[in-house]
């Protein structure tokens, strides 16, 4: 008699534990679907020279318009200056025909410039250094 | 989507009180006339892992609820499998279990609030040499390894606490992303993985080693040193076989276990038997023999487990493990300090490797070595040592989610 019921029980309990699996699945499932919500920022930024930091999302623009997602206060920069893009892995910049053009690396740029990290960008005469973000708080011997 | 991810945890936790309602009621039916003591053992589960949800839900805010289930979830099944082999072990076991939980609350908490607190670094590397030492000079050995305190009727093993501050002497050391002084490092890891082999505790030897080099990787990207450390381990290892005699009998055991078989090969073969007997779906609980292998309550556990649950449930059970390792390893990508994440990471990385090296063991992958597989062995301080652990990886998270929603 106990050995049937064990025999039955046995199934049973396996069951029971992959449904418990199944249901974690579902929770990973559902994280990974909440991380794509929020989409998250790149993990690379650009730095000014006074050490102010804009970290850069999939898509940002930059420029003195409000709306832009860089917004720099500098009378040489145009209204929508520059678009800085995720590309695969990498980021590449492009200049949206400003008046006064975008320099990475002293070179002026005209076609979309793929950034390598500690390269300078210069908009108007405000230079950046394009940065991974966990590199500056090594840097600076502070929190990442 | 949080109401829907609280359905989900709430049918995990349904799920796993069902199991063991089961499981004891077969264990009850075993026992002839019928006994309703099992029973009360899972009531008393059940009521102790629900109040330790609904109090972890209620105090911790931001916490990741999946760790608790989960590490609930495999202590049922090692209680299960204890009450089978022998049940004054399993009424022990649940009072650690209990005191599991409620430290597991305790620590959660000191660690919100004190992962701020910046300590030296030495000051954790004293605290884990002190612990190390305290077996050599007045231990007990147990199982071959000098490793043991004893205090009245208690045992404990000082090496548990010691990879909790081993790891975070080694997030603090390497916060910044890099190792400034390499000799004086490597001389300070070796002092710690000598004391270990002084206590004649391979495994624990193996396990402080291997977590410190993957801190090291992870903390610097430095593929060098890493390589430089492997391969220091290779030459130990070697130079092991030769000089020690009791790694050599291991690894022989390891290597052909059948030329001995009553002698050095009896724990590897009893458990490689036992894991053939249960085959697919187990011979059922209560009809395998797990009393033929030795130390089945503490290392062999795992091998007891397969027997009966079969290899279907054995490779649940290492899923199980893995969940917890993913998402101790989630908490340590989404830790914004570089100490939260690298102390997050080191005790993700000596949780898993402990997993591995034991699972590893009793399935002749690796060579045995004695260590504990957290939160089914029988063991006080492995069990409480263990809750600490995600306590403190709870604790991390809940301090990102706290600043996240300060914004």
């Amino acid at each position: 008699m106990y050995e049937l019921v064990v025999q039955l029980a046995k199934f049973i309990i396996i069951g029971i534990i992959y449904y418990f699996l199944y249901n974690f699945l579902k929770i990973m499932v559902v994280d990974l679907l909440i991380d794509k919500q929020n989409p998250s920022e790149t993990g690379y930024c650009l730095l000014d020279e006074d050490g102010r930091e804009y970290p850069l999302f999939p898509v940002n623009t930059v420029g003195r318009a409000s709306d832009s997602d860089i917004v720099i206060e500098d009378p040489f920069l145009s209204s929508k200056h520059a678009l800085i893009t995720r590309r695969g892995r990498s980021m590449l910049i492009q200049d949206l025909n400003s008046t006064n053009g975008t320099f990475v690396n002293g070179k002026r740029i005209k076609k979309p410039y793929r950034l390598r990290e500690n390269d300078e960008v210069v908009l108007g005469d405000r230079k950046f250094k394009f940065l991974r973000r966990e590199n500056i708080g090594i840097k600076n011997g502070s929190h990442l | 989507m949080e109401l829907k991810m609280e359905a989900i945890y709430n049918k995990t936790l349904s799920a796993t009180a069902l199991i063991g309602f089961i499981a004891f009621t077969l264990l009850s039916m075993k026992t002839s006339p019928f006994s309703p003591e099992p029973l009360y053992g899972a009531i008393t589960f059940s009521a102790i892992m629900l109040m330790g949800y609904f109090l972890t839900n209620y105090l911790l805010s931001g916490q990741d609820p999946a760790l608790f289930i989960l590490s609930s979830f495999i202590t049922q099944l090692g209680l299960i499998m204890l009450y089978r082999i022998n049940p004054a072990a399993f009424s022990k076991q649940i009072n650690w279990y209990a005191i599991g939980v409620l430290t597991f609350i305790l620590s959660s908490a000191v660690v919100r609030y004190c992962i701020k607190i910046r300590i030296n670094p030495y000051f954790f590397l004293a605290v884990t040499v002190m612990l190390l030492a305290m077996p050599l000079l007045f231990g007990v050995e147990k199982g071959g390894s000098r490793s043991w305190i004893q205090l009245a009727n208690y045992s404990f093993q000082p090496s548990e606490p010691a990879k909790v501050t081993f790891v975070l002497y080694l997030a603090g050391k390497l916060k910044h992303g890099k190792v400034e002084n390499l000799l004086r490092l490597s001389a300070e890891i070796l002092v710690v993985v000598g004391l270990l082999t002084l206590a004649k505790d391979l495994g624990g030897a193996m396990l402080f080693y291997l977590a410190a080099v993957a801190l090291v990787f992870a903390a610097t990207s430095r593929i060098d040193i890493t390589a430089a450390g492997l391969a220091a381990a290779g030459i130990a290892a070697v130079s092991g076989y030769y000089f020690f005699a009791h790694v050599r009998i291991r690894v022989e055991a390891w290597l052909n276990p059948w030329q001995d078989v009553p002698g050095r090969g009896y724990q590897i073969v009893q458990s490689l038997f036992a894991i053939a007997q249960g085959g697919f779906f187990g011979t059922g609980l209560g009809m395998g023999h797990p009393e033929y292998i030795p130390a089945v309550t503490t290392d062999f556990i795992f091998s007891g487990f397969s027997e009966e649950f079969g290899f279907l449930g054995a490779a649940a059970l290492t899923v199980v493990y893995f969940l917890l390792v993913y998402r101790g390893i989630k908490i340590s990508l989404s830790a914004k300090e570089s100490f939260s994440a690298l102390a997050a990471l080191g005790i993700t990385t000596m949780f898993g490797l402990q997993i591995f090296t034991i699972i590893g063991g009793v399935i002749k992958l690796i060579p045995l070595t004695g260590v504990t597989l957290p939160f089914m062995s029988y063991g006080g301080s492995s069990m409480i040592m263990s809750f600490i652990s995600l306590g403190i990886l709870n604790g991390i998270r809940q301090s990102e989610r706290g600043e996240e929603a300060d914004g």
